[in-house]
């Protein structure tokens, strides 16, 4: 019979263990995605990638047209989504909280955050698409705002349920009007936990290609108007990665590549920001 | 003292020419729960007047019922009088308008997340716009009275959160005061300080009298003997004793009262 000590020992050195060995294991497979990641789509980066449409099999081409898509879709997305999301977490944080709507409303968004982004896709072909009499960048953005709203309000109420009660009683303590104390005092006292929503959110669609394919569809032109079919990074690498054309696979490799280093570069952008932003010692 | 003779409580009453703030007949509910039964208290002007008592006893929920931070929470209700210069305040329209002439600073500081130059211009912005040269005046003077201004004066522009906790406190009081309100309530103000930051409090606060009228809520006895004029002692929701610090401490009337400035429970 081993003694108390001992045995609290051999619990604590297994627990310990286990959890190393999990947190490698991940950190493997992490590794293993960035290594194939840039050993196969570093090569394709070049000047063409910025410069050329997609191309046609055999003939020397780019992503122009994708990256342009995905910058102005995205770009729309994260307009719409970031007001909704921000007043509807406020709300729900500081207003209907505790109102049986507010808890309706609560399990909705939750639904929405898991929602499969195809039947997103495809209730936005519904929406907008048909209505309208064709694919369009504007669905597309439509899509993507409708995945990343969820994720905005989530980390909004989160972020604003942390600040203290006793600073919305200061701020009531003065007279200041709610919503001026929201405004000015809560709302930048979670300034840094706001940014990081938005970027979750970002990259939630950033790689998003179901929702896209019934509503943008993708184009093999430059084509900067909302209102036509647009080409975007995640359709061309769906379209190119799954072809039997060596340059075709290259240009999804570099694509990929492409959205990881915008999505990891914005993170540390935002992370930066936040940090110089905080009104910490 | 003799149990047939001493009272069951005891309120001195003060001439009304004295008192800017009047509590009478309060009853204050969370919910159902009764906190606070019948309450009457005097709050006389320019003076610090100390809510003591155990914990639990009422005497935070007395205090937010001067600047009505109960309406921030529903289920909260106050019944009765709180009469400021004659009106009674429970039933003011403009709450905003009653806490700018009733301030309160807290437990813990809540500076506000920014520089520590808006934290003070905060409340001013509210109420009225002012010239830069006039604002900076009116920030400098909260600082000066707050005792804070020789420890900042070079660094207005840092952030609130920057400071101490002591610091963070007394710019808490330097914010309240900039708004000019005629009543600053504190609870339990230095409970959160170390005993240096607890001495410079209390001068400030004993400063401040001269100009405003203070009430505090305080667990600390001997504070309430250093720093105020008159004491309220509260035990299970009623005003067991008030009358001048000196005789709720050196000769009180109730037996409650006396048994808890000796520190026999509580």
């Amino acid at each position: 019979m081993l003694s108390r000590p001992a045995l609290r020992a051999i619990a604590n050195t297994t627990f310990v263990t286990a959890c190393g060995v999990a947190t490698v294991l991940a950190l493997t497979a992490l590794g293993f995605i960035l290594y194939s990641l840039f050993k196969q789509g570093f090569g394709g980066l070049d000047l063409n990638i910025f410069t050329k449409d997609t191309p046609a099999p055999g003939s020397v081409g780019g992503l122009r047209n994708a990256i342009e898509g995905s910058l102005m879709m995205c770009a729309m997305a994260m307009a719409m989504a970031v007001g909704v999301g921000i007043l509807a977490g406020t709300w729900l944080a500081e207003y209907g909280g505790a109102h049986p709507y507010g808890h309706v409303i609560r399990f909705l968004n939750d639904v929405l955050l898991a929602a499969p982004s195809i039947l997103v896709g495809l209730f936005v072909y519904e929406l907008v698409v048909r209505p309208l009499h064709g694919f369009s960048g504007f669905a597309g953005a439509v899509a993507l705002a409708l995945l990343a709203v969820p994720v905005v309000t989530r980390t909004t109420e989160d972020i604003l349920r942390l600040q203290p009660d006793a600073l919305r009683e200061a701020g009531a303590a003065l007279g200041t009007p709610r919503w001026t104390t929201i405004k000015e005092i809560i709302w930048r006292g979670a300034g840094g936990g706001l940014l990081t929503g938005g970027l979750l959110a970002f990259a939630r669609i950033s790689g998003e290609t179901a929702p896209l394919l019934f509503t943008a569809l993708s184009n093999q032109f430059q084509n900067l108007d909302l209102t036509k079919p647009m080409a975007s990074l995640p359709a061309v690498i769906f379209q190119y990665a799954l072809s039997a054309y060596d340059d075709w696979r290259r240009l999804a490799w570099a694509g990929a590549l492409l959205i990881a280093l915008t999505v990891l570069t914005i993170n540390i952008l935002g992370r930066v920001v936040a940090a110089r932003g905080n009104h910490r010692p | 003292m003799n149990a047939m003779t001493a009272p069951e409580s005891f309120v001195a009453d003060l001439a009304d020419s004295q008192v800017t703030l009047r509590a009478r007949n309060l009853d204050f509910f969370y919910g159902k729960h009764q906190t606070l039964h019948s309450v009457n208290l005097p709050v006389a002007r320019n003076a610090v007047t100390a809510l003591i008592g155990p914990s639990g006893c009422g005497k935070s929920t007395l205090l937010r019922t001067f600047n009505r931070m109960y309406d921030l929470y529903a289920g909260q209700k106050a019944v009765g009088e709180v009469l400021l210069d004659g009106e009674n305040l429970l039933t003011m329209k403009d709450v905003a308008k009653l806490r700018s002439r009733v301030g309160m600073v807290f437990q813990k500081p809540t500076p506000f997340p920014m520089s520590i130059y808006d934290n003070v211009a905060f409340g001013v912005r509210l109420y009225e716009s002012k010239s830069k040269s006039e604002m900076d005046g009116i920030v400098e003077g909260a600082l000066r009275k707050a005792a804070l201004w020789e420890e900042v004066k070079d660094k207005l522009k840092a952030s609130g959160l920057s400071l101490s906790g002591g610091q963070q406190q007394r710019l808490c009081v330097a914010r309240g005061i900039a708004v000019e309100p005629e009543i600053l309530l504190l609870d339990e103000p230095a409970s959160a300080l170390d005993p240096i930051s607890t001495a410079k409090l209390e001068e400030t606060i004993g400063e401040l009298k001269s100009d405003y009228t203070i009430v505090i809520v305080t667990h600390n006895l001997s504070q309430a003997a250093r720093i105020s004029d008159y004491t309220g002692f509260m035990y299970l929701g009623k005003m067991i004793e008030f009358g001048p610090t000196d005789e709720i401490f050196m000769r009180p009337k109730v037996g409650r009262t006396q048994d808890y400035v000796c520190g026999r429970f509580g």
